[in-house]
């Protein structure tokens, strides 16, 4: 069964707070002043909004974050889990909620102090007292503590079993880092390094280095989704949702699905890549530009693979033919990406996405882009989204 | 206990020194301050360092620095004249880890007989403590 | 603090800038034999022209010096410095800034230039200015601050005999232990490994793993085995189960070295493998007893339990002689 979502609901407003690597603020206040950016990109009032979507890890209470913002009455709110596996999640709900009418027009948020509040990079601890605990349990006496720690290991076999080398996992950092170095709102802005210098930075995890892993930083990310219809009156050019997947593959365990018969693969994003693409009836080949969830470098290459851009195991020769930079077959994270941009768990990639089908993106790419694919973090249950331009309606 | 001095004519770029094992205990860490006349709380009073947002008192940096002086000159003997100490601290020290003491001779200039080595000593527990580069003197030509 | 009050406080640290922390002054003592030994032993300085007069007067420096590394300490404060210090320049500084909840207080980096080696005898007179106070930062420690303060130190004539800049951070502590410990305990901490959070569905296997054998879970039903322990079957839905116990023969299926960060209680650089065990099930443990750059895929190991910390059994894989 496909599901009906197909051109019923769009972006219409996107903002990002400033990033940095101290906020100064609440991670409410930074909510409140990126949804409320938001409101005034889309020309919408907080009293249109009767919905509200974020992540399960979000600290900002939907209904604090209404009152805030002067949010009137709400009749859906939602979340969904997985740490940055939520973040298409977000437009999935909002999709739904419209196409089904439960609500019309939904804010999605999400706001963290990453950097001067907790650091997702000191990893999980013996303190977690949830049902979680035990599954962390089987990986933290041994030390395998930290999330560059659990994708290092499928990134291992992965290395092990294709020709994947430290030459495209630098193509990924590198091409990010050259799209952050031209985006005045980027963490990395006008900071550009080498091979050698990549090849320098400490050893995180095998075979990581600093610039295979992305920032922590402070920031939060909001856009708002209403019917196309709707879309259709507002101030700035629609964003339709063309398609939205959301999967948990088989046998699967937040971040250590270690006893998969083959884990150098990310079957649940080949789930949702399959019903973004079925509910869409769109093909790798109309796809012109992605935004790719980049926590780490690999986890690029896997999801390349999982949307059919190349074949399983190939994705080294896609992107050492420059297809992820400014004129290749697919230009990627334009942004900068989280390991360039900031690391706003996957919302500020949506932000972009939605910048690039509007045409505005500080590194919009020559061609004409009609269909932009946005992903999900992955290594958890994730998803992706495909959008596209009000034309193709 | 060595009285030989190194002379500057056997020391090469790449040298390595002996790595040396240091037991970080509450008596080094109480007995570095009082030698070195610090007597900030934060090095002898457990509940001040607590404070401070560390678990237990720590090294004061006057130690580290001792620690990492006599490291190079234990190495290079007496007559060897120590010019310059730059230190970096990373981790604290706490009662209980144990730091390596590691050097390398990074760099050697023949006209002033000078030697530098850089010493890292890293700790078991949160690593890196301190990196810094000593610089001594050398005696040239044993034969003069 | 708000953007304005932090504009204040700025503006009240940054008037600090370029004053001196009061004029040139005497050091307590003169530089003497017994500091200079009681220094020595602490260190560990074995050299004997520490401590050893005799020996000291054969060698170059002609008798006894003070170690290059101790300049400083002949300038300390002493005593007052736990109680009621004095309150210089540099003193009032750290109070507006402990004031504004920058409590915390870390040297970070000293560079110390020697002119002349120090002999008994000697005095030190010190001078020292605030030479710079940096931007706000964010560091591991927390927000905070870093001063720059540079010592000039002479002798007795008005030579220089040193010179030394300081950094020190002053930060707002980050986490801060709710309580200190009130008990004395000089014991030293040694950290442990994190423990696994014991429930009814895995204690068994942890308590087993505790009396050195490694259980895998079986299906009563079906005799599937699985793990990690679940409380179903999901090949026949059947919650009956027992257990087998693993020979510990395996493979290395996938692994990674982690070298960053470095969590208390572990060793790094540290391996940690997926391992398919010969029952057919796969297990994540520690990689032991070879070189971390030597580990690879494909690579037959052999675990057995052992006790890692003083509170932790796990099993731990080692290489297979010859098992390529």
């Amino acid at each position: 069964m496909t599901a009906n979502v197909k051109d019923k609901a769009a972006i219409v407003g996107i903002a990002n707070t400033e990033f940095s690597k101290n906020s100064g603020r609440s991670e409410l206040q930074l909510a409140a002043e990126a949804v409320a950016g938001a409101l005034e990109d889309a020309g919408l009032k907080p009293s249109d909004v009767d919905g509200m979507t974020t992540f399960t890890m979000d600290n900002t209470d939907e209904i604090e974050l209404a009152r805030a913002v002067g949010i009137g009455d709400l009749s859906f709110y939602s979340r969904v889990p997985h740490g940055g596996g939520a973040a298409t999640g977000l437009i999935h709900q909002a999709a739904m909620a419209v196409a089904s009418g439960m609500a019309e027009t939904i804010v999605c948020y999400r706001s963290l102090n990453g950097r001067s509040g907790h650091r997702y990079s000191s990893g999980v601890s013996g303190n977690l007292l949830t049902a979680d605990a035990i599954h962390w349990g089987w990986y933290m006496p041994y030390g395998l503590v930290t999330p560059a720690s659990w994708v290092a290991m499928y990134t291992q076999r992965y290395m092990h079993l294709t020709n994947c080398t430290h030459d495209s996992l630098f193509e990924v950092a590198h091409t990010m880092r050259e799209y952050a170095a031209t985006n005045p709102a980027a963490l990395f802005y006008d900071q550009r390094f080498d091979r050698a210098e990549y090849d320098a930075q400490k050893k995180i995890v095998d075979p990581f280095r600093l610039y295979d892993c992305c920032l922590e930083s402070d920031g939060a990310s909001a856009v708002i989704i209403t019917t196309t219809e709707r879309a259709k009156d507002l101030r700035q050019p629609g964003v339709v949702v063309k398609g939205v997947g959301q999967a948990a593959a088989a046998n699967m365990e937040s971040m250590t699905s270690f006893y998969r018969d083959e884990i150098a693969a990310i079957p649940s994003m080949d789930i949702a890549a399959s019903k973004a693409y079925e509910q869409s009836g769109l093909t790798p080949d109309d796809i012109d530009a992605a935004v790719i969830y980049d926590a780490f470098t690999p986890i690029v290459l896997w999801q390349l693979e999982s949307w059919g851009f190349c074949k399983h195991g190939e994705a080294h020769d896609f992107v050492m033919d420059g297809a992820l930079r400014p004129g290749g077959r697919l230009p990627t994270n334009t942004h900068g990406g989280q390991l360039s941009e900031a690391y706003i768990h996957g919302v500020n990639g949506i932000v972009e996405a939605a910048r690039l089908v509007r045409k505005t993106s500080v590194n919009q790419p020559d061609k004409e882009v009609n269909h932009v694919l946005v992903t999900s973090g992955v290594g958890v249950p994730t998803g992706g989204a495909l959008l596209g331009s009000m034309d193709t309606l | 206990m060595s009285i030989d001095t190194r002379d500057f004519s056997n020391v090469a770029v790449g040298d390595t020194l002996p790595p040396r094992e240091v037991p970080i205990t509450s008596a080094l860490i109480v007995g570095g301050a009082l030698a070195s006349r610090d007597f900030t709380t934060v090095h002898h009073d457990k509940k001040a360092a607590q404070k401070g947002g560390l678990p237990d008192i720590f090294m004061n940096i006057l130690t580290s620095n001792g620690l990492m002086g006599s490291y190079v000159t234990n190495w290079a003997g007496p007559d060897s004249c120590t010019k310059k100490i730059d230190l970096k601290l990373g981790a604290p020290n706490l009662p209980g880890f144990i730091m390596t003491l590691t050097g390398e001779v990074k760099a050697i200039d023949e006209a002033s007989g000078t030697v530098d080595i850089e010493v890292l000593g890293e700790n078991n527990v949160w690593g890196m403590h301190m990196q810094g580069t000593v610089r001594v003197q050398l005696p040239k030509g044993a034969e003069a | 603090m708000n953007p304005e009050e932090t504009k204040e406080f700025e503006q009240k640290i940054h008037a600090f800038v370029g004053r001196e922390n009061g004029p040139p002054k005497k050091g307590k003592d003169a530089v003497n034999e017994p500091m200079i030994r009681q220094w020595a032993e602490v260190m560990g300085d074995e050299s004997p022209v520490y401590t050893d007069k005799e020996t000291a007067k054969n060698t170059t420096k002609g008798g006894i010096i003070a170690p290059p590394s101790m300049l400083q300490a002949w300038s300390m404060e002493g005593y007052p410095m736990a109680g009621s210090p004095a309150v210089d320049v540099q003193r009032s500084l750290h109070n507006v800034f402990d004031e504004n909840g920058f409590t915390g207080v870390l040297g970070t980096n000293t560079s110390t230039e020697f002119f002349r080696d120090l002999k008994p005898g000697d005095e030190v007179t010190y001078h020292t200015v605030i030479e710079s106070i940096s931007e706000q930062k964010s560091t591991a420690r927390g927000i905070g601050y870093f001063i720059e303060t540079v010592t000039q130190f002479t002798d007795q004539n008005g030579e220089r005999v040193g010179k030394q800049v300081f950094r020190v951070l002053k930060f707002i502590p980050a986490d801060a232990p709710a309580e200190a410990s009130s008990v004395a305990d000089d014991s030293p901490a040694v950290p442990t490994r994190i423990a696994a959070p014991r429930g009814h569905d895995n204690g068994w296997w942890w308590e087993a793993a505790d009396k050195g054998k490694v259980l895998i879970q079986r299906c009563k039903s079906c005799q599937t085995l699985r793990h990690p322990p679940r409380p179903m079957c999901g090949e026949c839905q059947s919650v009956e189960w027992d257990s087998i116990e693993s020979t510990l023969d395996g493979e290395i299926f996938s692994f990674t070295v982690l070298h960053y960060p470095k969590v208390p209680g572990y060793d790094y650089p540290l391996c940690c493998a997926v391992i398919s065990l010969a029952e057919g099930t796969r297990i994540v443990a520690n990689v032991v007893g070879i070189d971390t750059e030597e580990v690879k895929i494909g690579m037959k190991v052999k675990g057995k339990v052992e006790q890692v910390d003083e509170k932790t059994m796990l099993p731990q894989f080692y290489p297979v002689a010859g098992g390529q």
